[in-house]
Formats: structure tokens, sequence, C-alpha cells
């Protein structure tokens, strides 16, 4: 690769002159230049050096050289190795991002074996709505569409992930999540994120959904007051229905202790199978067989913006994405065999 | 034209705005009332009025009268948290309070008001972009961000009560860049920064060129209501703080507003502990009120404006010179 891309900028005068193919050579010397220009940005982007090459310098130079200085410019060094200089305005970091992504791609590809149907429900360009069922008592699902969208749709499109305040302000998860792009869930910011053209995420159950106990698996909570039909609604973008089957097995919530959560701030504190009795490994998801699927968009642009005001619009609307998610789950579950071979 | 009066000429703000006024206008145009005396090279006219004395009101009349003031550029307002928060409170509070009533009264056509992102409040429910008609709700604990949001609770009602006089207030982001000396800066001056475990909220830096650009558009256009004047991007502080290569610890929350608390009576402490929100969650602004009614986009990120602290706070590892030897 680096090989064909160091010799363009010679290349390029000389094929141009050739006759019959120019097109399409000069289409394949603009695709190598890109590709040049990637390599580049991403060398100078990468030339920081890790933590551990940082510590071992430090090290090599002994004892004289463990100053407060040189122990701050090896911090820096590290995070910036994982972490962009620069993030967008609701805090995304690309590069941590890309760092996290063989983990999260283990999950999808290894462990969960996510099987995703009807991607190109998806619109290619333009804002859209994704709804979709929550359930796994942690986000998961929401990063397994995400995936699912960048493996199987053409325009490869990122999802932002609109996220309940319960994950959004938690310590810890907090940072993350908005590291890895989603956003805490409000009209406002799902309204600024739409009217940019980017493709958003809901889960419009909310924590009545991603905490139900086992026994309530599969069958949607309330959807809210309609929020995410009044998001649409005003900013034209079509709904998009998508089910999620597997991740209600990942955490099986056999009862809850709410009262434990309580101190921290958190709506819920599950007891399943494996948490808290194993402490830290508890939080290991078990490893279900994964399907996402998507249904056709439902356009919301004849309404005009104020049918974000007529409740009985919203309603409506509401219980028609909410049904074709039920029917979606239901058609999974009805062809399933096994929770764990699919 | 009328004149402008300045107030708080020995802020940061104040002292740029003075000297690019001049410059501008002619040291005619631009009166000077404040404790402090202006430079004598800027030859401008200094009425000496303590906004916190109980009759300041009757005396600014006086000057604006006198002076023929047509616009008041009020600057009088604490960047760093005081330990004298009374003193504090009286400026802030009542001195606008005082200032208000006296340029209504005088006829005057404007009143341009600095404040602070700050009294939206930092609070995990605030969406990510906070816009001017949005409640202020600060914390109301920290005396800091209470004075500031009793003077802009006093600017919109004057605003209210005497739609003549237009009362335009800009809310600037934490200036940060060549020049800044505040509670803020000073954080990045330590080696060792606390930092809240488990939060890594987006800051907003003003680079003070950007501050200065606004407060002229707005000087000129007098759109009056609030207006966001902030950076054209946010950077997440722990970022900011690797960016300034510092170690940043991390402090459970409950134990750093009592640490700060504590550190702050003892006279160690930079700022008190109602602060400690503002290092939990983000307060971004949204600009773009001021880009459709001032024409205002910021040239700078959060980030050049930091790039620009450091180069004139560090300028030897700034200028690119080989880092020390490891």
């Amino acid at each position: 690769m680096s090989e064909s891309a160091k010799v363009v900028p010679l290349g390029r005068p000389r094929r141009a002159r050739q006759g019959p193919d120019t097109d399409d050579a000069e289409a394949r010397v603009r695709e190598l230049e890109q590709e040049l220009a990637r390599l580049r940005a991403e060398l100078e982007g990468g030339a920081r050096e890790g933590l551990m090459v940082a510590l071992a310098r430090l090290l090599q130079a002994g004892p004289g050289a463990l100053s407060w200085e040189n122990l701050a410019r090896a911090w820096s060094a590290s995070y910036f190795s994982w972490h962009s200089e620069d993030v967008d305005d609701f805090g995304y970091d690309k590069k941590f991002t890309k760092t996290i992504l063989p983990l999260f791609e283990f999950l999808y590809t290894m462990w969960w074996r996510v099987e995703a149907l009807d991607v190109e429900h998806v619109p290619a360009e333009g804002p859209a709505l994704i709804v979709a069922n929550h359930s796994g008592v942690l986000p998961w699902d929401g990063v397994m569409i995400n995936l699912a969208i960048r493996h199987h749709h053409p325009a490869r499109r990122e999802c932002r992930m609109l996220a309940l305040d319960m994950f959004a302000l938690l310590p810890f998860l907090a940072p993350l999540l908005a590291q890895t792009g989603a956003v805490r869930a409000s009209q406002e910011n799902g309204e600024r994120l739409l009217r940019r053209g980017e493709l958003v995420g809901v889960f419009p159950e909310g924590v009545k959904g991603v905490g139900k106990p086992f026994k309530h698996r599969y069958r949607l909570a309330r959807f809210g007051r309609g929020g995410f039909v009044r998001l649409a609604l005003r900013t034209g973008a079509p709904l998009v229905p998508c089910a999620v089957v597997g991740a209600e097995e990942v955490h099986p919530v056999i009862a809850n202790a709410n009262w434990v959560g309580k101190p921290f701030g958190l709506p819920y504190w599950p007891l399943t199978p494996t948490f808290p009795w194993l402490g830290p490994l508890g939080v290991i998801p078990l490893p279900s067989k994964w399907s996402i699927d998507f249904a056709d968009p439902t356009p919301v642009d004849d309404y005009g913006p104020d049918g974000a005001d007529d409740p009985i619009l919203v309603n409506r609307l509401t219980q028609e994405v909410r049904s074709t998610i039920q029917r979606l789950i239901d058609g999974r579950l009805a062809r399933r065999r096994s929770v764990w071979f699919g | 034209m009328g004149r402008i009066a300045v107030t708080g000429i020995g802020s940061f703000l104040g002292s740029r705005l003075l000297r690019k006024l001049v410059e501008l206008r002619g040291s005619q145009a631009v009166v000077a009332v404040d404790i402090a005396t202006p430079p004598p090279a800027l030859a401008v006219a200094h009425r000496e009025v303590d906004l916190t004395e109980p009759a300041s009101d009757q005396h600014l009349l006086d000057v604006f009268r006198q002076e023929g003031v047509e616009t008041v550029l009020h600057l009088a307002f604490f960047t760093n948290p005081r330990r004298d928060s009374s003193y504090a409170h009286e400026l802030e509070s009542i001195g606008s309070l005082n200032l208000l009533a006296a340029a209504a009264a005088a006829g005057v056509r404007h009143v341009l008001m600095r404040s602070f992102t700050a009294v939206y409040g930092a609070r995990g429910q605030n969406p990510n972009f906070l816009t001017e008609e949005l409640p202020l709700s600060p914390n109301l604990g920290l005396s800091w961000v209470r004075d500031k949001l009793e003077a802009e609770q006093h600017a919109a009602a004057f605003a209210r009560r005497y739609p003549e006089m237009k009362v335009t207030v800009l809310r600037f982001a934490p200036l940060f860049g060549p020049g800044v000396h505040t509670f803020y800066t000073v954080i990045f001056d330590h080696r060792v920064v606390p930092v809240l475990m488990g939060f890594d909220p987006l800051i907003q830096l003003l680079h003070p060129d950007d501050a200065l650009a606004a407060s002229l558009l707005a000087l000129d256009q007098a759109p009056g209501g609030a207006l966001n004047v902030v950076p054209s991007r946010p950077i997440p502080l722990v970022s900011a703080l690797h960016l300034a290569q510092k170690i940043p610890v991390a402090v459970p929350h409950p134990l750093a507003q009592l640490s700060a608390d504590l550190l702050w009576s003892t006279g160690l402490g930079d700022a008190p502990g109602g602060f400690v929100d503002y290092a939990r969650y983000s307060f971004v602004a949204d600009g773009e009120k001021a880009r459709r009614a001032l024409g205002f986009a910021a040239r700078h990120s959060s980030r050049d404006a930091l790039s620009a602290y450091l180069a004139y706070r560090y300028p030897r590892v700034s200028a690119g010179q080989p880092e020390v030897a490891v």
C-alpha cells in the first residue's frame, strides 16, 4: 500500500497524457492520492508515543529524569495516543472510538454474532431517527445498532445515540458515552443533531425498557410521551423502526434491589444470575445470539412541523412505530430456536 | 454622537476595551467611571464614582448628564471569587441596580453589561448547548454566581420597564488567552490539577480577541437582550489539562466539594466548593443568537485559546524548542 502510494505524485502527469483509459487512470490516481493523504494524516496524528514507550524512555534516562515535568509529558503523550486533540462539539472523539472499536467488533462478530437485516432501510443521507427497543441493563444495544449500520449499510453512516439520563450522567459511563458519540437524550440535543442532517438513534422505552425484569422480556414498555415523534415531526426526519432481539438475555434481571442504587442516584439496581454475586465479572454479558432488524422508514414530512403540536397525531404515530417494532420482534422470536444459537 | 461611559476599567476586559475604544473613536468619546484611574496615556476623562456607595445612583446620574453619556459599558464584575463576598454583592448586584437606575433617568440609549455563561449553572440536565431563552438556574449557594444572576435580573427588569433604553447582556464564556489571569487560568498553572473522578465535562475557553470583537459589535449595533459570546468549539476538561501537560488527579465528588471549601476558607484554594459543579457538568453555551443578531462568529476555538495562553505563559516550551532531554 505504502509503495504504490509513494509513486503517486510522480505518476500523475505521465498517466494523464495517455490516451483511452485516462479517466480510469485519473480516478485511480485520485483514489490513491486520497489514500496517501489519509495515511499521512494518520502518521502525523499517531506520531505521539504511548505510555509504555514514554515510561521506558524515562527509566532509560535514569532517576535524574524523573521530574514532574517529564511525568506530565509522558502522561499527556499516552493520553493523546488514544484520544483525539479535537473532539466535535458534543464531545465525540473519533480517535478514542477507533481505539476501543476492536472490543465492540469482538462483541459484534464473535460474542453476540449479530445478524443485521434490512439495514438499507436506513436512509443513505439526510436526517433520520432510528427508533429501537431498549433492553439489557447496560446500553450495549446502542453500540450494536451503530455497528450494524457501519458494517452493512452502503453509506456506512454513524448513528448518534440519544442516551438516557441515568447513563449520560453516571460517573465514568458519562464521558465514555460522550466520547463514543452518544448524546444525552433531550429534545434540544436531538433537534440540533437532526437539523445538521445526522442519523440519530432513540430508545423511547427509556428506563422502563432497559431495566425490565426477565419475565417481561420482549414486551415493549410504554413509549414515553411521544417525544421522539415530536422530534421527527419538527425536523421532518423519517422514523426508522428497529428491533433488537438477543439483548434481553445478556443480563437477565431476576429481581431488582432498587434501594441499593438509590444512594448512588441510580433508578434501579438489577440482580442477575451473575451480578453482583461474581463482583466485576458479573458485568460480563452473556453470549446470546443477536439479531437487529430494520423496518421501512415512516416518512413524517407530510404532516409538517405543526404536527408536533397535535397530540392525537403524535400518539397515533407513536403507537404505529411501537407496533411495527413489536411485530418485528415477534417475527424474530417465532423463528428463533435457541437463545444462544439463534 | 453621545459618549460612552465605561465602568470596571481595572478588569482585563475593561482595560482592553477602553484602549480599543480610544483607538477607534478618540479619547473624547470615552469617559472612565471607576474608582480606578485610567492610564494617563489614554487621556480620557475620569469620573470617580464608587458603585458600592449608597448614593451612587445620584452621583452616576449627575455624571451621565454632565458628560452627555449615551452608552454605558458596564464591566464592573469580578471574574475571580472573593473572600469578602459582601463587597462583591454590593458592587455587582446593588451597583448594577444603581447604575441601571441612573442610566434610565439620564436617558441613556444603550447599556451593555458583561455577564458570564456560568449564570446558566452547571447541571446534568442541561442541554449540550445552552440558549439564551433558557431559565438561569445556577447554584445559589455560590455567592459569586448569585451576584451575577441578580445583576442580570436587574438588567432584565429595567429592559422591561424602560423599553426606550436598550439593555444588552453579553454572557462571556471563561476568558482564556494571552494576558488573562483569572482563577481559571491559575488552575492551569498548577502542576497537579484535581478533577472529579468519573467526570469529564466540555468546557469553553474564549480567546480575548473574540471577546473584544463581540463587545465592539454589540456596542455598534445595540441589539438588546442577552447574548452568549462563546468560542467556536468546546474542549473536554481532561483533554485541555493534558494539552497543557498537567497531571490530573481524580478526586471523588463529595470529597472534592468539602476539601475545596476547606482550602478556600483557609486561604489556600483558588475557588470555593460551589465551583465544583463546573468541573462536573458542562455549561456550554450556544453562540447562534450572537451570530444572527451581531454577525459575530468566534475566530478561535477553545483549543486555540488554550494554545495561545500556553504560548504566552510558557514561551520556551511552545516555541517548538526541543523538549527537555529525556
